[in-house]
């Protein structure tokens, strides 16, 4: 059986911007910019819990996230943007300068 | 066809009563666009402010902005060309088949209704944010939406205009196109500006290792690029200033604080439709502005003598004071 893929896109939310002002090194920054939200069903079928860390894989890196629950589509996941997701993203901007930062397809693995 | 066709926020508040936010999710990012700009206010010619205008998200997942939007339009992810190639074809009456609609994830139904309103505005406006223009495609699909714009105006009045984030980028972009004629990715490597996306542009250049130092202002390259252009900037000589200790801070060799832009130091921010806003620092601040480093350093710069052979010099721009 293959493995299911997932679409990430590290994202923008109001309380990310408000905590970028409060501090990088806050811990409800790192919190934040360590979850990652995805649908109830996926997490079901990967066999991942509430609160419970999963290695995210592109194919330019790794990080590991709290994974929760959330109101998004299946097959997709969703991260604010913050140093984990730079781990995930590749070099290559396709010569437009602009690195792709949503979109890519990655591996999850329970840990 | 080239160039964007668009407005001020002054504009869009007085007279649009079709405003269409593309991958972008203002309710969380902007949160003071649909009160201050687009949907909320009443103005002379939408005196009856939101019932005047009608609002359309699109997006790939139901955000928060859904909720303050008419019509919701999932569109699949990575689809957005697509969706708009269709949109240009359908405002000319041209063929378009069921299976090429059902690549987007709409309806047939879904498009012809949200034509019907694009012509039948008296002044739409398209704001796009990151979901167009960072996913696959990126200034393709920036492109054909402003292609749109331009082409919708056959029918009626229609604009388009990005969805700038944070302080100021707007302000480098048109400062770089003012002083240069580009907006970014420009070199000075041979004494005057040459411009190329994914060549010259930053990221581009830290990933190769093409610069052997960096020197940023006012910018946390650190905390947001690509993890190769963060390991360059380690092994470069890097020099940050910022008002705060960041994560591009600590991978410096040196960080001079400054004084935080419209707080505690004057200056110029651009609006997202490029309306200079002069700051006025209600605060006084212990360290020096931005502006007073780099001149400092460029008067040190300019009291060591130059470091090419005589005879080889580039051809060097005129300084602008």
């Amino acid at each position: 059986m293959t493995k299911k893929r997932f679409i990430l896109n590290a994202s923008r939310s109001s309380k990310q911007g408000t905590l970028i002002n409060v501090g990088k090194d806050s811990e409800e920054y790192l919190e934040l910019t360590n979850t990652m939200t995805m649908s109830a069903g996926d997490m079901a079928e990967i066999g991942l819990a509430e609160g419970q860390t999963a290695l995210v894989r592109t194919e330019f890196g790794e990080a590991p996230f709290k994974c929760q629950a959330g109101k998004v589509p299946e097959g997709m996941i969703f991260i604010p943007y913050g140093p984990p997701t730079c781990l995930l993203m590749g070099g290559d901007t396709d010569g437009t300068g602009m690195p792709t930062s949503k979109g890519w397809e990655v591996d999850v693995t329970p840990l | 066809m080239g160039g964007k066709v668009t407005c001020t926020l002054g504009e869009v508040k007085q007279r649009a009563d079709f405003i269409v936010y593309w991958g972008g999710n203002p309710a969380e990012c902007h949160p003071r666009h649909f009160t201050k700009y687009t949907i909320m206010q009443k103005s002379k010619f939408l005196p009856r402010g939101r019932k005047d205008r009608t609002m359309v998200l699109v997006d790939i997942r139901e955000t928060k902005s859904a909720k303050a939007a008419d019509i919701f339009l999932q569109v699949k992810p990575g689809k957005d060309f697509e969706l708009i190639t269709i949109l240009r074809a359908m405002i000319k009456d041209q063929h378009v088949t069921d299976e090429q609609i059902a690549v987007t994830g709409l309806s047939r139904e879904v498009l012809d209704d949200l034509v019907g309103r694009m012509k039948g505005a008296k002044f739409g406006c398209m704001f796009f944010g990151m979901g167009l223009s960072m996913t696959r495609g990126k200034h393709m699909n920036s492109a054909a939406l402003l292609t749109l714009a331009a082409e919708m105006n056959a029918f009626t009045k229609f604009v388009a205009m990005p969805m700038r984030g944070h302080g100021n980028v707007t302000g480098a972009d048109v400062i770089m196109r003012w002083q240069t004629g580009f907006p970014f990715g420009i070199t000075f490597n041979r004494g005057y500006p040459r411009y190329n996306p994914g060549e010259f542009s930053t990221v581009d250049v830290l990933v190769r290792g093409d610069c052997d130092a960096a020197f940023i202002i006012g910018a946390d390259p650190g905390a947001t690029m690509p993890q190769p252009a963060i390991e360059h900037l380690k092994r470069i000589p890097t020099i940050v200033l910022d008002p705060h200790v960041t994560h591009t801070s600590r991978l410096s060799r040196v960080h001079i604080t400054t004084a935080p832009q419209g707080i505690a130091a004057p200056g110029t921010a651009y609006r997202m439709d490029e309306i200079p806003l002069p700051l006025k620092p209600p605060l006084k601040s212990p360290y020096p502005t931005d502006e007073q480093v780099v001149r400092r350093i460029n008067e040190a710069i300019a009291a060591k003598p130059f470091w090419m052979p005589e005879g080889s010099q580039p051809q060097m721009l005129t300084a602008q004071v």
